[in-house]
């Protein structure tokens, strides 16, 4: 896990990730390629006859199979590719859809009004300034709440005097803390 | 009896955003599926030609259809292979830009919330995800900020005075309540 100040001003997307994408997908491309080139290898490579009316009728035998031959080694090769690359995505992208999802049940937490706790993703997440950067609004909110707090309950020891003070002491704190509260906007 | 320790793992779930991966797999699976089409009549038109060709003229140097075909069919695997290839890059790179820009726009909402501006929307992004999480962040900003305000508005008029004691006392520690209220 990565702590609240960890990588916050590293990049969104590392380069690595990318790049390790690219590779990943270019592996995947190659071996759907050479899968297509093998079927295609092993149905056009029976012998041919060594005379010419041989070799003209294997040719001409072998047009009308050729449309399906191609079909199908094309459509296993599209099914392999695209399952295995289909596969890859989702594991892939799953390090910025996954931080995603944390952050928005977080967010709805938050906005229900449920504790909210710091968040902190797993150290081969991306996104990670994005948990920083929520962390650090959190922790701004909650130093200013302890703030006005702060500042009420100093106005309440006044109270152990007379109530004219502790009420003009109070009434001091209030406009304290509504002055502060208009720094939001 | 069951022992917590030795409950077996529970299975990790990779697809956790259908509006964000799937469209990302429907792409990459589209490229591949245009590529191994158009790879298909290409291949397809040119080995008829080559094999009436052939056939007429009779190749008696090749042993197998394979030989008559295999420059060709190299020729074609290679660009399918970059066709899809430079198709799928061009693909990572723009979900790269997108996540940046998008995700960089929730970052830079944030980090100007934390400087206590919450009123300034987060911005639009190209992919519909990243928008519908600005809107939740800009969802719980404006809803910190209506408590703030209201907050505020309350120990303005509490601070106002011409309140009874008893009244301003319920009403302080109402206030008190509430403020604690304040991400909690």
């Amino acid at each position: 896990m990565s702590g609240p100040d960890a990588a916050g001003n590293g990049p969104l997307i590392h380069r690595r990730y990318v790049l390790g994408l690219l590779l990943r997908l270019c592996v995947n491309f190659a071996g759907g390629v050479g899968i297509l080139f093998v079927i295609l290898y092993f149905a056009l490579s029976r012998p041919l006859p060594g005379d010419y009316a041989g070799i003209y009728v294997a040719l001409r035998n072998l047009s009308p199979f050729l449309r399906p031959i191609l079909a199908v080694s094309v459509l296993v090769y599209a099914l392999l590719a695209c399952g295995s690359t289909a596969a890859l995505c989702v594991y892939i992208l799953h390090k910025v859809a996954g931080p995603l999802y944390r952050m928005e049940l977080v967010l709805d937490q938050y906005r229900s009004g449920g504790a909210t706790r710091t968040v902190s993703f797993r150290n081969d997440d991306q996104i990670q300034p994005l948990a920083q950067a929520f962390n650090q609004w959190i922790g701004t909110l909650r130093r200013d709440r302890q703030q006005w707090l702060a500042t009420m309950r100093d106005a309440e020891r006044h109270c152990l005097q007379d109530e004219a003070t502790c009420r003009a002491e109070m009434e001091a704190a209030l406009r304290r803390v509504a002055e502060d509260m208009e720094r939001y906007r | 009896m069951k022992h917590p320790a030795l409950k077996p793992p529970r299975p990790r779930i990779r697809y956790v955003s259908p509006r964000f991966q799937g469209p990302a797999v429907l792409a990459f699976t589209a490229i591949i599926a245009a590529g191994g089409a158009i790879f298909w009549k290409l291949v397809d038109a040119e080995f008829q030609r080559v094999f009436l060709h052939a056939a007429i003229r009779g190749h008696y140097s090749f042993g197998s259809a394979y030989a008559i075909v295999r420059d060709l069919l190299v020729y074609h695997m290679a660009g399918l292979f970059i066709g899809v290839l430079l198709t799928g890059s061009a693909l990572v790179l723009f979900l790269a830009a997108a996540t940046k820009h998008g995700i960089g726009k929730a970052v830079a909402s944030l980090r100007s919330s934390a400087d206590r501006d919450l009123s300034k929307p987060t911005g639009t992004s190209p992919i519909g995800e990243f928008e519908r999480f600005g809107e939740k962040i800009d969802a719980a900003r404006s809803d910190t900020l209506v408590s703030v305000r209201k907050l505020r508005s309350e120990a303005a008029s509490l601070a106002a005075g011409g309140i009874s004691p008893e009244e301003f006392r319920l009403r302080w520690d109402e206030l008190k309540q509430r403020i604690r209220g304040i991400a909690p």
